[in-house]
This record gives structure tokens, sequence and C-alpha cells, in this order.
């Protein structure tokens, strides 16, 4: 179990803090320079159902699929010979994976001329990938599990109407808090904790570009926290700053929260479940909240490169991925969510049932959580920009 | 005087090797590699930066067209300007700290250590056998709330148990601290061959003289140690402006610095156009203060001549 729990921490922390080294090396820009003028025209649309038919039978595709996927996923148990996608790799052989270490060095790879099969970005930047016009829809009706997959994921994954996105692992994003030092204002679990001022040097927001803003939103009964206007967003940039001096840091590794919790300085976080996990492994008293404002939740996927010569055996391989035997091996040995809902509770620890509510449909869908959803990449840019601001002020 | 026959003597061509002249072509392949290397590698990546911080290039397909909004932006009392100062400041402290912790150090081994000097030279470079990261994450272990140090003022009754001294870690200080740490052992090595190569028979007449040790020192040791103050100033303070492991490690929300707005800019904000900015803008005063203190130095060796 040991050995697991840190697969899933490096993977979290390969994601921020290998980008920010490898970003400022000046070497990016010139990959990106040459590339510019690779990256294809936006294409208009995706695939119709004749365009699959007109599609090459899977016998004359290449083959060697390419995956653009997070560590982790490669492992024998899992993308290996004998592993959970072995119904995929007996039949098709096994796919070459390539690692990304968070959404952003992704889209900079692939801006550079990077041209895998499939890539396993966040939601929040499918956006990103649709305008940079990169990905194509995919065709559901080639994925057998399809109509297993959690719905509002699966409509999460939609772009103008398109399943640009096929949901795959997912997680809660929620206060994590020492139950034994912090008492929530009137014994109310909520985001609020993040702005109370009797714990000032004690707290830790995550450094993200959109959460902060988000949770900011929900807390204000904002409608759509994930598309929020200029205004509302200046009126959230003061008031973060207003608040920033409560915090210790704005944590970007998991691993260094879960030490920072461990030793003490960080008593509320922005959480995943895996610091949840880790702290009460550590003997510490914690709460995972449910807040009133609904927990946020992350939750990643596949997309389909829009050139790939690969497109049957991407919908197998994704296929693969969803499936139900896929879904138990990742909540048991990741402590991930799956998007594939029909899981038997019997083959899960308690533990995991309870942290995901993988008994209670309900508490996984609005208003009670709130996945993330695409965002635009000039939201995007609007949320990050006053972001910076106020990490920068 | 010394000038005067300097300049009789520098017009008299001196002949490289007799016999054998020089061949352009050897010159020519000797230095085409480096060359070859810089341009490819910093002179081309340096002015791509520049492109992208005026929309020639961007990173996302659209309208690329030449703007200065960015840098209009930047130089407008942006957040980020301020961001840069305060790294100035925060890396002045550092490397003002690091030469006056550097010296004693180098004129302890330089001067006085006599047989044992390359041993403790060899000791200063001791902890570079360990990983840098380690290094910083050690003093996490120190500096925190539960640390070596708040422990110890909690065993002696100077601070309540509940009652940390928290600016240790996650602040400006922790930043300047490790720093401090980390590059005493960079100045203390120009330092120490400043004073190495000190003619000790100045040393001499200047006691023959009557000038008591701190006369010595003051008059004599520390003016020709200066290139070597000022080049560790230097391998301290240029570095540091543009330090984004340390404060991303220590510095939590107080002690951010410039290195890391420049990384999260072209990271996960996205951002090159402005990312581009601040780093072109890092490498320019880098450059100019560069050059600077090149003369500093050079004015200096003239002088002590």
């Amino acid at each position: 179990m040991s050995t697991e729990q840190e697969e899933r921490n490096g993977r979290r922390l390969g994601r921020d803090d290998f980008l920010k080294l490898g970003a400022v090396t000046v070497g990016s820009g010139v990959l990106a320079a040459c590339g510019a003028e690779d990256a294809p025209e936006p294409s208009a649309g995706g695939p119709t159902g004749e365009d699959v038919e007109e599609r090459p039978p899977i016998e004359q595709e290449p083959g060697d699929l390419e995956v653009f996927e997070w560590a982790g996923y490669e492992y024998p148990a899992y993308g290996g010979k004998n592993g959970v996608l072995k119904p995929y790799v007996d039949q098709r052989g096994k796919p070459k994976f390539t690692f990304l270490t968070s959404d952003d060095q992704a889209l900079g790879k692939v801006r550079a001329g990077y041209r895998p099969d499939i890539v396993h970005p966040c939601v929040d930047y499918i956006g990103n990938w649709v305008e940079m016009g990169v990905v194509q829809p995919w065709d559901t009706s080639l994925i057998t599990n399809f109509a297993d997959l959690e719905e509002p994921l699966v409509t999460g994954g939609q772009v103008d109407g398109q399943q640009y996105f096929i949901p795959a692992d997912w997680g809660f994003s929620s206060p994590l808090y020492r139950a034994d030092e912090v008492e929530p204002e009137g014994g109310v679990e909520s985001w609020t904790l993040f702005y109370d001022d009797r714990y000032e040097g004690k707290i830790s927001w995550w450094d993200s570009p959109l959460e902060n803003f988000v949770i900011w939103g929900y807390v204000n009964g904002i409608e759509n926290p994930w598309d929020m206007t200029d205004e509302q967003l200046d009126e959230a940039r003061d008031f973060l700053m207003s608040k920033k001096h409560l915090c210790r840091n704005f944590w970007s590794s998991q691993t260094d929260l879960d030490a920072d919790i461990a030793a003490g300085n960080i008593w509320i976080a922005y959480a995943w479940a895996g610091s949840y996990a880790e702290a009460k492994n550590a003997g510490l008293d914690v709460v995972y909240s449910d807040p009133k404002e609904g927990r946020l939740g992350w939750n990643c996927g596949f997309v389909l490169m829009a050139d790939t010569e690969n497109f049957r055996h991407a919908h197998e391989f994704v296929d693969a991925w969803s499936s139900v035997e896929s879904a138990e091996w990742i909540i048991n040995n990741y402590a991930y969510g799956h998007a594939n809902t029909t899981v038997d509770l019997a083959n899960v620890p308690k533990d995991y049932v309870e942290v995901f509510h993988l008994d209670d449909p309900e508490a996984r869908q609005e208003p009670n959580a709130h996945y993330a959803v695409p965002v635009s990449t000039e939201r995007r840019a609007a949320y990050a920009q006053r972001w910076d601001e106020v990490k920068a002020a | 005087m010394a000038v005067e026959a300097r300049k009789i003597e520098t017009p008299t061509p001196v002949p490289v090797v007799p016999g054998r002249p020089r061949s352009g072509l050897v010159t020519t392949a000797l230095l085409a590699p480096p060359l070859l290397w810089l341009g490819v590698f910093f002179l081309v990546p340096v002015v791509l930066i520049f492109l992208y911080s005026v929309n020639v290039f961007s990173f996302f397909p659209g309208e690329q067209a030449f703007t200065l909004d960015a840098w209009k932006n930047f130089l407008d009392g942006s957040p980020f300007l301020d961001l840069f100062w305060k790294s100035i400041r925060m890396s002045l402290i550092v490397s003002v700290v690091a030469v006056v912790a550097a010296y004693p150090i180098a004129y302890y081994i330089a001067l006085v250590a006599s047989k044992r000097k390359y041993v403790l030279l060899l000791l200063i470079l001791a902890p570079f056998l360990v990983s840098y990261f380690l290094r910083i994450l050690a003093w996490k272990v120190i500096l925190g709330d539960q640390g070596v140090i708040n422990s110890f003022l909690f065993w002696t009754g100077l601070r309540d148990e509940g009652d940390p001294v928290s600016w240790l870690l996650y602040s400006q200080f922790a930043v300047i601290l490790t720093l401090i740490y980390v590059y005493v052992p960079f100045v203390a090595l120009p330092i120490f061959a400043s004073l190495e190569s000190l003619d000790r028979r100045l040393l001499e007449a200047a006691s023959d003289l009557g000038a008591s040790r701190w006369q010595a020192f003051r008059k004599v040791t520390l003016p020709l140690s200066m290139p070597g103050v000022i080049a560790g100033f230097i391998f301290v303070f240029i570095p540091t402006i543009g330090e984004y492991f340390t404060p991303l490690l220590v510095g939590g929300v107080d002690g951010t610095m410039f290195g890391i707005a420049i990384a999260d800019q072209f990271g996960q904000s996205l951002n090159w156009l402005n990312g581009s900015v601040l780093s072109f803008f890092l490498l320019v005063v880098v450059a100019v203060l560069m050059s600077i203190f090149a003369r500093f130095l050079t004015v200096r060796r003239v002088a002590t001549d």
C-alpha cells in the first residue's frame, strides 16, 4: 500500500513541480516557435457517422498506439501485458506511453509539434485543446462501456455539443482541516474556513489559476463560477488579495502539503482525497469537509488527436480504460474515483466508498458537488492573470 | 610612471609564435563550435523570447501582430514590477550578508590556516555533496512550527507550545537565510583566490612602516582583495534575482520572488506573452548590471596594478 501511496503522490508531485522547472528554460521557446508553423487549423466540426464508415478498418491502421499519459497508468499491473488493460493489449499490442507532468506542459508539447494518438488532460483544459484545433470528437458508439460512465462527467466533457472528452479518473477537492485545532465558525462546514481570520498563518490554498476564484464564486452564490465576468473576477481578486495574508503558503505539490500538515505548519488546506488518507495514516485528527457550498471535483480523461491514424485503436483503448475492471483497479490502487459507475462496492474498501460517496450518487451531483468543466482559452487567461496578480501583490 | 612605461611598450608588436604564422583556419575551427553553440542555444532563444514578448509569436494560434501592450502593462505599475524590486532587495541583502560572512572564512583559510588550507577548502565545498533539494528540505525541518528551533524554544520555556515563532519558515526571512547558506561557499572561493595571491611582502612593508595590523588590513589586504569580493558579490547577486527553487520551497506567500512569477506565466497561466516580457526584462537588467560590475572590476584591477 505504501508504494502505491508514493506512486500516487509521485504523480501529483510531477504534475506541477517538474513543469515549472522546465518552463523557465528558454528551450521551450525554441520548440514552440519551430512548431508554430505545424499547428493545424481548427477542424470544422468532428466526424459524423459517415466519416466513421469511411475510416479504414482497424486492421489497416498502423497500430502502435501512442498515449500521452500521466506516469503511473503505464505500470505493468495496469497498462502492461498482464494488467487490467489486458483485453486491449492482447489483441492490439502494448501501447507506447509518453508522459505528461501537467496540463499546461502537455499543451505546450503538443503546441511545439508533438503528435501522439490520445492524451489524458483534465476537463477544465478541454477548451484550450479544442481551440488549439488539435483534437477531434470521439465516436461514442465505438465505446461499449460509454453508457456506464457517470452522467455529469460525460456532459462536462462536451464542447459545442460534441464529446471531445471521455472522462476517466476523478476525485473530490475539499477543505481538509485539523479537528483538534480548528473549529468551523458556528459548527457549519464551509469553504469560508479559507478566509477565517482566527487561523492566520495556518491556511494553505492551492496554487492554481482557477480554483480560488471558483471557490469565491460558490461562496458568493455566483451562478456559474467557472465562467465569471471580468467584473466578478476583479471583485474576487481584490477579496483574495485582502485575505492572502492568512495563508502560510499556496501549495503546488501534494507531497509538500502532506509534509506541512504532518509537521503542524498547516491546519487548513484545499486538498484531494490522497492528502486526507496521508494525514490519517500519519495519525492526525483530520476532517475531510463536506462544505455547504458543495465540494469541487477534478476530472481527467481522454482526448483524441485530430490527425491520428489510429482512430479505431484509440477507441478500443479508451473502451478498455472505461471498463468496470479498470475502475476497480484505479479505485483500489490509486484511491482515485473512476467514471464507470457499475463498480461492485463489495470489491472496494469501505473508506473509499465513503470518501467518494460511491454509495450515494446524489452526493456526486450538482448542487452537492461541482465537477470542473471546460473553460475557454480567453476565460482561463482572465482567471490566470488575476491569480498571478494575487500572488505577485 | 608606470602608466607611461606601459605606453611605450604597447606599440611594439610581439610575434605570437615565432616562425609559425597563426593560421586563420585553425582559429576559426577552434572558435566555431562554441560560437555556434552560443548562437543556437542562447542568442536565437533570446531573440525568440523577445518576439513572443511583442506578440509576433504566441502560444495559441490566433492573431499575431506586433504590439508593445504587454510591455506597457508591465512597466506601468504592474504588481510584477513591484515583485521585481522586491526580488532585487532580497538579492542585495543576501549578497551583502554572504560576502560579509564569507570574508573571514576565506581570510582564515588563505592567510592563517597555512598547512590545512586545502583540507579546509574542501570542507567548505562539502555541502555540495548533498543535493540542493535535500539541503533546502533540511531547512524546512529546522525552521518549521514544530521544527528544531521552535522545539528548542518550547523546551527552554522561552515560547509556549501553542505559540511557535512562525516567521521562521515560509517568509522572506526563510528565503534570505537559505540563500545565504547556499551561496557562502560560492563567495568564499573568489575571495580566497584573491587573498591567496596576495603579495605577503606588502604586509611586511606595511608593518615595517609602522602600520598596525588593522591598518594593514584596511589599507593593503582589503583593497587588494576587492576583485574577489566583487566577483563573489556578482556570483550571488546575479543568480539570486531570478531565484526560483528556494522561494518555491521555503518562501510561502510572503517570500515569493520574480523567478516564480516567470515560471507561472510560462506554466500554469499559459501566458507566454507576459512571461516573455518578464524574462526579457530580467535578462536586460542582469546584462546591464553585469557590464557595470565588469567595468568596476577592471578599474579596480588597474588601480591596484
